[in-house]
């Protein structure tokens, strides 16, 4: 199988072009290059728009819930239920799956101080990981920067996208956003960049600006090239759900099981702004979600490469308690959150349900910060130190 | 720095780039004056007193509020696109776009913002204390930084905060009790129903003794501003900013930018003087300031209408293409407003950048999709057009343009087109892709479509 670093050397001798920047190649010459320090790769999955919460892990013996939403409580005999006091939405079969296997764990009431209402804010609160400052990058990408300097690998963290959201860039190094391997190889190659692209060199460049334009030229057929090369040669796979985001999911299993050396993988699926009518879009989103998830965690079974992969779930926001008058619900708070992998010390529900007798306004008050779910997961997943990646420090927890 | 590349370098700073038929070298205090028209945007009609609560949410309602959204939204946003390359009115759209980024607010009512918009055009080259007052006062940042909600029994510090930490002083140069202290001078800052009017509302205001940057009286809102404005730091804290968006993004220059902020502070903060200063100095057409600064996705679309004089069939393209480069005016990311540098720059967003002239000159299509931000009430996720066309007179430039010889000719469309030289590899790229066409008219468009698909033309 071609390393990334032969492929590198491979391409110098051969036809890929002339335009390969030196420090690049450095990065894997290097053995500490972080490619190198485990095979643990996270998924992280986006639910943009504020996923319902409460209606996705019921609280069914809870009076209260039933009382805030007369007309959108899920009934507690349409309940998954899983222990004495929580069940899953009913499109959630297959994650309910997942939990019997103990592949599943359930963190509540996650969120953050003063929490933020607008979509935009809180979700660049969750992806840059600082609540008090702007910042300009995320922290997956202060991971990338953090943990390979002078070495600016952009499939080091892959976003299944058109475009690359502020959670995968870094100061020095961003991720790849791409919809898969064939489009980006295309686009890349059917093009005057790709002219461009053959025929300059990074070399002399000497104004910052231009050298990181060229750089990031250089890196983008680069990738775009190793990536097809390596899933062209993959086969297609299990079957998965029709949708857009089991498409993305699938694109991250071919990836995976080209066993490319993408650490980060993000994926997001929009559409849970649900203000208005909730009921049956919700539903349909929830069986979309799960059904998608499940095919993934199966196709990475079969090619044994789930006993290496973690699935982090989260969304900008809960929705408020009580329901409104349009049969739907408005921008909420604290919310719960999904991991999923074999490796979980903690299986189930990890801490406890959601409080309705005690809100702030209508408002769940979050429990546990988000921010010591990803220090958990860059310190005892990712194996790297979260001090330098996260703004401020935050206890980790013991569930993997 | 000879005169012709001084005054590329001044119009790439203080507009969008140099504009077809403009003689050159220019003179920066005429071009300036004959660019400083004031024409507000009138497109949005002012929204009715009742306006609807978030409560009123019949989906048939919701629908109809939604579209009406996206086309006041729509309307807006193309408006000020093709009025910012307008001759008479360039340098106040410039001088009013970085305003829009430092004054960031995103509200849901386009008459809001369209009102706040102006309200930024009118001051933006006047007094900085003016438009910092009216700033402040105007209904949209009031309803954005939640001063409506800021009591005196329940005071709301989100305003007061905003005020200190992004729009005068800047992070560091103020403490938690001054943003107390600040928020209670601020309570009773609201604006009338019809949402077009400041209005102080004495009852919900605390009348008590408050503590501010070290002075202790019964301040009232103004009186914040006031102490901010007799703050050096102020005058620094905005120095340094336009420093950075106007000359230089990398560390400033402290021994010039102190000097530049003193004299700023002294005029009373007299904006048009500041910046005469700096198109004036020397320093300014130093070549280490010149062609390196990368363009926002707004700088870049406006510079491509500006340097072709060409217009969308569709105005929407212009929305279109603000949100696959993640920049739409009116919905900065945050009260921090837009990233800077190299933060524009990725794979997939230098890959789009480097299409985009032919998906405008040369009817190329994309089936590119921009992010939904899972807003189901941001009218723009729905926003779409297939027409990204736009209509250009190459015939005219061709005529502009064409020299003697092929070479020459491309030399002088580099020369005008990119801020900094390209590469011998790349100009025999363009000159390639330009000479498989016969007709002058048509070999002019695939130059200049070709010379802005470089990566030099990101940089102005």
């Amino acid at each position: 199988m071609t390393s990334r670093r032969n492929f590198l050397k491979q391409s110098l001798l051969g036809a890929t072009g002339s335009l390969l920047v030196p420090t690049f190649l450095k990065a894997f010459e290097n053995p500490n290059a972080f490619a190198e320090t485990n095979d643990k790769i996270l998924v992280v999955v986006q639910l943009s728009g504020g996923n319902d919460g409460l209606n996705t892990i019921v609280p069914y013996r809870n009076d209260l819930y039933y009382q805030h939403r007369p007309s959108l409580a899920i009934a507690a005999d349409r309940v998954l239920k899983v222990s004495d006091e929580l069940g899953f939405h009913p499109a959630l079969a297959p994650l309910q799956g997942l939990y019997d296997q103990g592949y599943l764990g359930v963190l509540n009431n996650v969120g953050y101080p003063n929490p933020d209402r607008s979509h935009f804010r809180s979700m660049d609160i969750w992806q840059t990981a600082s609540p008090d400052r702007y910042l300009q990058t995320g922290w997956i990408g202060r991971y990338l920067d953090a943990n390979c300097p002078g070495c600016s690998v952009a499939d080091q963290a892959i976003e299944v996208d058109d475009t690359l959201s502020l959670a995968l860039k870094g100061d020095n190094i961003k991720g790849l956003a791409m919809k898969d391997p064939r489009k980006l190889h295309n686009a890349v190659h059917n093009s005057f960049f790709h002219d461009v692209a053959q025929n300059n060199t990074t070399e002399g460049v000497n104004d910052p600006s231009l050298h990181y334009l060229y750089k990031t030229i250089a890196e983008t057929v680069s990738s775009a090239d190793f990536l097809y090369q390596k899933v062209g040669a993959s086969t297609a796979g299990p079957d998965y759900p029709q949708s857009d985001f089991s498409k993305k999911l699938k694109t991250v299993a071919q990836l995976i099981h080209a066993r490319v050396p993408t650490r980060v993988y993000y994926v997001s699926m929009a559409g849970f702004d649900t203000h208005v009518n909730q009921q049956a879009q919700h539903q349909r989103l929830l069986q979309l979600y799960s059904e998608g998830l499940t095919a993934f965690v199966e196709d990475l079974d079969q090619g044994d490469r789930m006993k290496d992969v973690l699935i982090m779930t989260f969304s900008e926001f809960g929705r408020r308690v009580a329901q409104n008058a349009s049969g739907g619900t408005d921008h909420g708070t604290a919310n719960n959150l999904f991991v999923v992998t074999k490796h979980l010390k903690q299986k189930g529900f990890l801490n406890a349900t959601p409080d309705l007798l005690k809100l702030d306004n209508g408002d769940l008050i979050h429990q546990l910060d988000f921010r010591s779910v990803y220090a958990t997961i860059l310190d005892r997943w990712l194996e790297v130190t979260p001090k330098k990646i996260l703004p401020d420090a935050h206890p980790t927890l013991d569930f993997i | 720095m000879n005169d012709d590349p001084k005054t590329k370098h001044f119009l790439n700073r203080a507009a969008f780039g140099p504009a077809p038929g403009l003689k050159t070298p220019v003179n920066t205090p005429t071009w300036i004056k004959s660019a400083s028209h004031n024409r507000p945007i009138d497109v949005i009609p002012a929204v009715d007193g009742t306006a609807m609560t978030p409560d009123q949410r019949s989906p048939k309602d919701a629908k109809t509020r939604r579209s009406k959204f996206l086309d006041e939204l729509t309307q807006l946003n193309t408006t000020w696109i093709s009025q910012m390359v307008l001759p008479e009115t360039l340098w106040r759209e410039k001088m009013t776009l970085f305003w829009h980024d430092h004054f960031a607010c995103r509200v849901r009512s386009a008459f809001l913002s369209q009102q706040l918009n102006n309200t930024i055009r009118r001051e933006a080259l006047g007094s900085f204390g003016d438009l910092l007052k009216a700033v402040s006062k105007d209904p949209a940042m009031l309803q954005f930084l939640n001063n409506q909600q800021n009591k005196k029994n329940s005071p709301n510090e989100n305003f007061a905060r905003e005020v200190l930490e992004l729009f005068t002083l800047g992070r560091g140069h103020y403490t938690e009790a001054d943003i107390k202290n600040g928020a209670r001078a601020f309570t009773g800052w609201a604006f009338n129903p019809k949402m077009d009017a400041f209005v102080f509302r004495p009852r919900v205001h605390d009348e008590g003794s408050k503590t501010f940057k070290g002075k202790t009286g019964n301040f009232s809102g103004d009186d914040i501003l006031h102490i901010l404005l007799e703050d050096r730091q102020t005058a620094q804290f905005i120095t340094e900013k336009i420093w950075r968006y106007f000359v230089h993004e990398g560390p400033p220059d402290t021994d010039i930018v102190s000097s530049l902020a003193k004299d700023f502070f002294r005029s009373d903060y007299d904006i048009h003087k500041l910046m005469t200063t700096v198109f004036s100095s020397t320093w300014f057409y130093e070549q280490r300031f010149a062609g390196n600064r990368i363009k926002s996705p707004v700088e870049l679309l406006a510079g491509m209408l500006t340097q072709t004089g060409g217009r969308f069939e569709d105005a929407r393209a212009a929305l279109f293409f603000q949100r696959a480069l993640s920049q739409v005016l009116f919905q900065p990311p945050n009260v921090g407003g837009w990233p800077t540098g190299t933060a524009w720059i990725d794979s997939s967003s230098l890959t789009f950048r480097m299409t985009m002239p032919a998906l405008i000159f040369k009817n190329l299509t994309t089936e590119y999709v921009p992010k939904d931000d899972g807003d189901a009430n941001n009218a723009t996720n729905k926003a779409a057009t297939r027409n990204l066309n736009c209509t250009v007179d190459w015939a005219s430039l061709a005529q502009q343009f064409t020299k003697a010889s092929t070479d020459e000719t491309l030399a002088v469309v580099e020369d005008y087109l990119l801020a900094t030289p390209t590469t011998a590899a790349n100009r025999k790229l363009v000159a390639t892709q330009a000479s498989r066409s016969t007709r002058d008219d048509d070999w002019m468009k695939q130059a200049f479509t070709a010379f802005m698909s470089l990566p030099e033309y990101q940089l102005s």
